[in-house]
């Protein structure tokens, strides 16, 4: 273990760290969408059956399984997981827990430059865009100025011309994140997330307003108002309930969007005290993003478009997808809003590099304790190497932007697939090796709720059978398709040898820090449990 | 906005917005935690 010994300065501080965690893009820019696509209001029933039923149960596996292993000394997910599991098998599918992380924050910080380099553009004056012109127009102005942030239209093209205040940006975004990391888990991270989380709050609160007082505003389309757009969102479709697609749409948006299965909760709940609430704190984190997913982004994101673009306009935008909406569609809604454009332009895309940002942390953090685990390096070369490692992955997504056909193959079967195989791993682990009466136990220790006894029975078999079934059926959708698209190009091919570089380094890394762990008499396979 | 719209927004607002009033509740009420010990981050 490494005598750089870390912890929470606060219980609120790692409730927070975790909120944030989940709390990202998709809060904003998935969640509507995917609510408008398959049955609006109607798409809450199985929502909230994918919360009570998946969401809540795995979070609060691996808040215990995570409280465990920092009992025992152990931080990293591999090294945790091959606690819970007692043995290797466990330990090194554990690795996942740190690839997952490791591997999305390659590009996820990539996506987290867009939201500030609009922020900035917004700040100095806008993006371009004539809301003189038709809708049309200022569509294509909107999507010349995605292309030039992102650099969609070819490899290397933000190395090039305008393009290069990417690169500037996306320097100044990851050197903020190494700093806070740098510093460590209660001068870093959780001080940051102290200030962020209620900033972005009332960022949301802001934007939220001042869509709700938007009324009618050309009163030649009365049709357009807040109330219809409102509509829109929320009028249930029950037809949809009989789709299957629509229950896998919800359980795909809890789980991605709580972060659970992400590798993250493990190693931030390693550091509480064994004392410490995590039945608690699990609920609360759980909680605070539904209240940014559904309470902010379920209010803004389609509201303000409907208003502007219409019935037809706004499913349009929902087709485009998540960064279609968010970063085409929205700026073009903003520009409609005359002197507030902006001001709100500038709030927005603010609110969504917080968002950002408390989630890229996190994502580094896993892999820093897998590796001072390993080693006994200091905290401060293990951040080193690990930004070295996030530095090669960032150029590569930098360089590979043609179709955003790079972070799409890491984004999918890292940020998608995998993270339906760890969280399956995890809860069959905790519910049937580590053993759910043990379980139950830890969960509650310290707790000062009761988490209903019905949990137990979903935590062991409701949750494993569910998460089966749904990546089963994902599988079926997606695996064949996306399996033929991640070696069709360049960028894809990149995407996938960067997935198998991590995870031959993560490999190797397991394989030191357990022969190390072992040779200094830590317990790693859990011989003589700590509960 | 159909009835239906209206009722599925202010449940599922209601839920969130007060779930997580609760649960901060909650966490603030609860005693502090002692300081924490030093040696943290680098």
């Amino acid at each position: 273990m490494s005598e750089n010994k870390e912890e929470w300065g606060s219980k609120l501080g790692v409730i927070l760290a975790v909120a944030g965690s989940a709390v990202g893009l998709g809060n904003f820019l998935r969640f509507p969408g995917q609510a408008a696509a398959n049955g609006g209001g109607a798409f809450l029933i199985p929502y909230f059956c994918a919360l009570f039923l998946l969401g809540l149960p795995i979070g609060w596996a691996e808040w215990t399984m995570g409280k465990y292993g920092g009992k025992k000394g152990l931080h990293g997910a591999p090294m945790v997981l091959g606690a819970i599991g007692r043995g290797r098998l466990a330990r090194y599918l554990g690795v996942l827990g740190v690839l997952i992380p490791l591997g999305v924050s390659t590009y996820y910080v990539f996506i987290e430059t867009w939201t500030f380099a609009y922020f900035l553009k917004y700040l100095s004056g806008g993006i371009g865009i004539d809301a003189t012109a038709d809708i049309a127009t200022q569509t294509a102005q909107s999507g010349s100025f995605y292309s030039l942030i992102t650099g969609v239209d070819g490899d290397g093209l933000l190395f090039t011309g305008d393009s290069k205040f990417t690169v500037l940006s996306w320097i100044f975004v990851f050197t903020v994140n190494i700093f806070f990391v740098f510093r460590g888990l209660s001068k870093g991270i959780e001080k940051f997330v102290s200030f962020a989380m209620p900033i972005m709050a009332v960022c949301a609160l802001i934007v939220l307003i001042r869509v709700l007082t938007l009324g009618t505003p050309d009163p030649t389309m009365p049709d357009q108002n807040v109330i219809n757009g409102l509509g829109y969102m929320w009028n249930p479709d029950f037809s949809k309930l009989g789709n299957f697609q629509t229950w896998l749409a919800a359980a795909g948006q809890i789980f991605f969007s709580l972060s659970v299965g992400f590798g993250v909760i493990i190693n931030y709940a390693s550091y509480m005290k064994a004392k410490d609430d995590v039945a608690l704190s699990g609920l609360t984190a759980s909680a605070t993003n539904e209240l940014f997913e559904v309470g902010f982004g379920g209010m803004i994101t389609l509201t303000a478009a409907f208003v502007f673009l219409g019935v037809s306009g706004t499913a349009g935008a929902v087709a485009t997808g998540s960064f279609g909406l968010g970063f085409n569609t929205l700026p073009v809604v903003f520009a409609q809003m005359g002197a507030f454009e902006n001001v709100i332009g500038a709030i927005w895309f603010f609110m969504l590099w917080l968002a950002a940002i408390t989630s890229s942390l996190s994502m580094y953090a896993p892999a820093t304790a897998h590796l001072k685990e390993a080693t006994n390096w200091s905290h401060g070369k293990s951040t080193t190497v690990i930004a070295i490692i996030g530095t090669i992955g960032a150029v590569l997504t930098l360089w590979f932007t043609a179709g955003g056909s790079f972070w799409s193959t890491v984004d999918f079967w890292v940020g998608t697939y995998l993270i339906f195989v760890l969280a399956m791993v995890q809860i069959i682990y905790f519910g049937w090796v580590f053993g759910i009466e043990r379980g139950w136990k830890e969960l509650h220790q310290g707790a000062s709720i009761q988490v209903p006894v019905v949990f137990k029975v979903i935590m062991k078999y409701i949750a494993p059978a569910y998460l089966i079934i749904v990546f089963v059926g994902f599988t079926v959708q997606n695996f064949k398709s996306s399996l033929e698209a991640s070696w069709s190009n360049t960028g894809a091919r990149a995407g996938m040898l960067t997935i198998a570089a991590i995870l031959v380094y993560l490999v190797v890394v397991t394989y030191v820090g357990e022969k190390r762990l072992r040779a200094a008499g830590v317990d790693i396979d859990d011989n003589n449990p700590a509960d | 906005m159909t009835t239906l719209g209206w009722i599925f927004m202010t449940f599922s607002l209601t839920l969130v917005w007060v779930g997580t009033f609760l649960c901060f509740k909650k966490v603030l009420e609860t005693p502090a935690d002692e300081k924490a010990p030093p040696g943290f981050g680098p």
